[in-house]
Formats: C-alpha cells, structure tokens, sequence
C-alpha cells in the first residue's frame, strides 16, 4: 500500500511539474523578448531619450486637459471629478498593458510582416506562433508615461471617500485582464485581415482612434452611439466596468456581459488567425 | 531512410493583377483581374537521410514555393507531403526542431543588436542545452569565421557577415534538414566561396539532408551530386549531375595544339572541326568518345597540348528550359 501511494504521488509530481514546465517556458520566453526588446530601444540613445521625454508630457498634457474640463462642469455624466480620473488612469493602466505587449506587435509589425514575407522565419521557430507574433517585441518605453498615471490612480484613491473590499479589487483586477483579453482579439482580428489585404493599417488607426473613447464615462453619450459602444463595439469593457467594480456600482449581469463578449470576440479572432495564415502565400524571393 | 516524401504535390492560388500607372490602380481597385497561378503541378519527390539536392529552374518555376511547402511555411493545394515523417503545414514543435531554412533574400537576426544575442536567443527558443549550445557555437563561429564580428551590431556588418552569422544561427540547433534558398546571392567571390565551402563541409559529413536552390550553377556544381529541375511548376528532370550531361546529347570539344605537322583528313575522320587556327584546331565529338578519340590523337601526332572541354552546367539547363518552352507552348 505504501508503495502504491508512493508511485502515485510520484506520478502526480511528475504530471504536476510537467505542467507547470509550459507556462514556465514562455513566462522565460516573455522575460526574454522584453530583456531584448529593452535592449533595441537603448541602441540608440538620442531616440531613447527623447521618447521618454515626449511620453511622460503627453500624459501630463491629458490630466491637464481633464482639470479644465472640470473647470466647466461638476459631472460628466453620472461621474465626478475623481471618478473621472479613476476611469482615466484605469483606462491608461489597461493601455500601457496593452501597448508594451501585444499592440504593436499585432497592428504595426504582423501586417509588414506578411507584407514582405519576414513572417516565414517566426512560422518555423519550435514555439507557439501565436505568442510569439503576440509578445515578440516588448516595448517598456510605456513605463515612463505610466508613472504618472500610477501617482495619479494612488492620489485619487487616497482622495476618494470611499473603502474597497478584498473582493472588490480582486473583481476589478480579473475585470481589467478582461479588458485586456477583449483588446487582444480586437488587435488579432485586425492583424489577421491582413493575410487577405497585405495591409490593416487603416483600420487599426481607426480602431486605434475608437478605442480612446474608452477614457470616457460612455453615459456622456445618448441613442444609437451608447447602445453602440456597450453592445457592438462594447467599450464598456475597456475601463468602465473594472473601475464600476471597484467602486461597488457593478450588477452580475454586467461582469457576465464582459466576460462573454471577451470570450466570444476571442474564440472567433483566434479562428479568423488559423484561416490567415492557411491563406498565407509568403512574398517573392 | 526516406528524408521527404511528395506525391502529386500541387500549390495553386488566385492573384490580383494591377496594370501600370493611375488608370490601371483605379481599375485595380474597383474591379481588379484574377490571374490563377498554378506554382507547383503534381511534384513527385522522394530524397533519402544525407542527401544533398540542387533544385534549379527558371525565374517562377516553384523552386522557392516547393522550400516554403517542405518547410512548412506555406500549405500545399493537394499532394501528400512527409518530412522526417511529420506533415510540415502542421508546424509540430518535433519537426520544427529538426528543419531549418535559410533564405539569402532576408535578415533573421536583430537588426540593432549583434549576433550574438540571436545566438543565445535560439539557445532559449531551440531549448539547448547549455554544454551543446556552447559546443555548437564554438565549432560553427569557427567554420563561419565571424570570431571578430560577434559582438558588432548587425546593421554595422556587410552582407558576406551578415549572410555567415545567419548560417551560424541556422544550424545551432544541428537540424537533420537544411533548406536553403539562394544562400549566395549577392555575395562577392570570396563569401560566396566560403558559404559554398560551409555547405559542402556539411553535405559531406552525410548527416544532414540538404535542398539549396540557386541561380549560381557554381553552388550546384560544387555541392550537389543530384539535381531537381523544374519549369512552370513541374518536375522536368530528377537525377545525377553525369546523367543530365549525357542523357542531353550535349557533344564535347576537344581543344589540340600540334607540335609538328598533322594530317587534316585524318582528324576531320574522328570528328566535326569547328575552327582551325594555325597549329590549333577545335574539334566536336560525342560525349562516349571524347576519352578515346583524345587518346588516338596523342598517340597519332606530336601534341603541344590537348583538352576535353565540357558543356557548361549553364549550357545544359538552358537547353532543357528552351526544349520545354517549346513543347508548352506548341
């Protein structure tokens, strides 16, 4: 009997450490790509500098420009000041996750690849083509405008009379990961269009350009353009509803809602991906 | 043990056409013309384990989509295709791990960075062991001759260093199956030498199966004892290097200068003179009776000097694309 409990439990550590031994190789495969990614943006140094620079301004330039708008008006919407901010450096906190990881990659570099056929060395690495098109270029120059959004979103929960549960915060994190994965298959979406067109960046400019309306409270909007933005472009699920959850002003029937339009939006890019590259015919050599 | 397998493969897809200027882009736009390419017909192919394959055609005749198709970049139309038992569009990790593809078009390494950090980035990707990576990158940084070059950023180096830090990256997960499309393309003499010596080296030591594609008859020549030619996607022949020279009928010269005097009729007995030019006369004969013809000469007259001159490679494939010309197009 002992020695059947001891095989069986040799067994378990075996399976267990045999899955945990994938998502341990990518998670080094990330660390990796933004070790690397690091390394390329400081090759040039003049740039580097000057990027870090423009990044932290733009993003004082926006909460200038927040602070003025209030200077107008008590309400944006049903929010205040402070949870307009909140909503604001949520929203950037999703986009700052976004852009150092799979933006770039998907919407400016998938497309040239097909374009000149540089696609065809990322099909023959031995790792999942997916991720690797997804996060090969981690771009941590998005660091330096975070920051501030960071000071921010700590200032306003200092400020904001109001007490989060354990609950609460764990909702708006799993929420804000949601956010992320809905992105994810938007971006996917996009990029893949390019294996029939060559090119999406058109459409990702414009995509690009939609989804900043998400750093709005979208109850500023009325008619065809709410119903619009909750329920067939649903940027509802960007920031407002982690930061609805966090505040305690979220129903179930909402947290569903983001997790099934995450979902859906992500099982039908994944499949518009594997038809791509099926219809992938590379670029002359 | 049969390296790659093809039966009846077939790669056919639907292209736009655009014709030139503004006119042609806005006709492009709203109603663009297909043009249905058909880039390989029906390929039958079958290399062994340590074989080393010249595949050579005309511009468009499908050598660089019938790479991409084994490798597994791009999925065939129709056909069944086996590489080291594996169907190469699935992209199984086990298979990628074995192949490898080198195109002399394209720069896989990172552009800013040198070529060592690609290095240790396939050591992760590949997951090589510490002691057979660094075994591996000693002995190819050595044969490749970039000792001086590792730590300078690509974008620094010129397309020979370039080119040989891409070979180093290519084979240092030691594949059984080596792909390479024009791999001495825009190199001068002296890297295209030593790339050609690189792969020969390999090719030699018959472990690796290797399929190199080029318009460089010298790279063919040098490495491959077999060739694989196609035209308008079809295979059109599929044998030795000797065999393609003799089964074309292409006749030999035989270049002679006479010492002494030498009989005319009696030379123009042996074969068709081309050009005679003092002492030195240029003679046509069959390919079977160079050797012995040269031989009855030299033993016949006072010669200063005498060569049997081959057709050229370039000579020979020309001839087979102009014959097949000729027959599509009757």
């Amino acid at each position: 009997m002992d020695m059947f409990r001891l095989k069986a439990y040799g067994r378990f550590k075996k399976g267990t450490s045999e899955t945990l031994r994938l998502p341990i190789r990518y998670l080094k495969l990330l660390l990796l790509f933004t070790k690397i990614g690091l390394m390329r943006q400081m090759a040039y140094r003049p740039h580097f500098i000057l990027m870090v620079g423009g990044k932290i301004i733009r993003i004082i330039l926006l909460f200038f420009f927040f602070q003025a708008v209030f200077l107008k008006v008590d309400r944006l919407g049903e929010w205040g000041f402070e949870q307009v901010l909140l909503l604001f450096a949520t929203f950037h906190l999703v986009d700052f996750l976004m852009s150092i990881t799979f933006q770039r990659n998907l919407i400016g570099s998938l497309p040239r690849w097909v374009q000149t056929g540089e696609l065809d060395s990322r099909l023959l690495l031995p790792i999942n083509q997916l991720f690797l098109i997804s996060f090969e270029t981690i771009d941590l120059m998005d660091l330096f405008s975070f920051i501030p959004s960071l000071i921010f979103l700590g200032y306003i929960i200092l400020n904001l009379n109001f007490s989060f549960s354990g609950f609460q915060i764990f909702l708006y994190i799993l929420l804000i990961f949601n956010a992320l994965v809905f992105l994810y298959a938007i971006h996917l979406m996009i990029a893949s269009i390019s294996f029939w067109t060559t090119q999406s960046y058109g459409i990702g400019r414009i995509m690009d350009n939609l989804f900043k309306i998400g750093r709005y409270p979208l109850d500023i909007f009325e008619g065809f353009w709410k119903v619009c933005f909750i329920y067939f472009v649903p940027l509802i699920v960007i920031a407002q509803l982690p930061v609805q959850a966090l505040l305690d002003l979220i129903s179930w029937k909402w947290i569903i809602f983001g997790f099934s339009m995450s979902g859906s939006f992500l099982l039908f890019s994944i499949s518009l991906w594997k038809k791509g590259l099926k219809n992938y015919l590379s670029a002359s050599s | 043990m049969t390296a790659i397998w093809t039966k009846n493969l077939s790669k056919k897809y639907w292209l736009y056409k655009k014709e030139t200027g503004i006119k042609g882009t806005l006709k492009y736009l709203i109603r663009g013309e297909k043009v249905f390419v058909e880039a390989i017909r029906g390929l039958d192919l079958k290399v062994e384990m340590g074989e080393t394959i010249g595949l050579i055609g005309p511009n468009g005749a499908g050598k660089t989509t019938t790479l991409k198709i084994l490798s597994g970049i791009l999925y065939p139309t129709s056909g069944e295709i086996k590489v080291l038992g594996f169907t190469p569009h699935k992209r199984e990790k086990e298979f990628l791990k074995q192949i490898t593809f080198l195109s002399g078009q394209r720069n896989h390494l990172f552009w800013d960075l040198p070529a060592e950090e690609y290095f240790n980035f396939c050591r992760v990707v590949y997951q090589l062991p510490e002691a057979i990576f660094k075994k591996n990158l000693k002995k190819l940084v050595q044969l490749a001759e970039i000792e001086e070059i590792l730590h300078i950023p690509q974008r620094k180096l010129s397309v020979g260093q370039r080119k040989r830090c891409e070979l180093v990256a290519a084979l240092l997960h030691d594949p059984k199956v080596i792909f390479l499309d024009e791999p001495t393309n825009a190199l001068d003499l002296t890297n295209a030498r030593k790339i050609r010596e690189f792969i020969k080296e390999r090719a030699e030591e018959g472990k690796y199966t290797i399929i190199l594609t080029s318009h460089n008859m010298t790279d063919i020549e040098q490495v491959c004892k077999r060739v694989v030619i196609l035209h308008m996607g079809r295979l059109v022949y599929d044998g030795g290097l000797d065999e393609l020279n003799r089964s074309n009928g292409f006749k030999r010269k035989i270049r002679v200068s006479f010492r002494d005097s030498w009989n005319k009729e009696w030379v123009e007995r042996l074969g068709n003179v081309i050009f005679i030019q003092g002492q030195e006369v240029l003679l046509e004969v069959p390919p079977e009776n160079a050797t012995q013809i040269a031989s009855t000469l030299i033993s016949q007259f006072s010669i200063q000097d005498i060569r049997i001159e081959n057709p050229s490679l370039e000579m020979i494939i020309e001839s087979i694309y102009k014959k097949e010309d000729e027959r599509v197009f009757k």
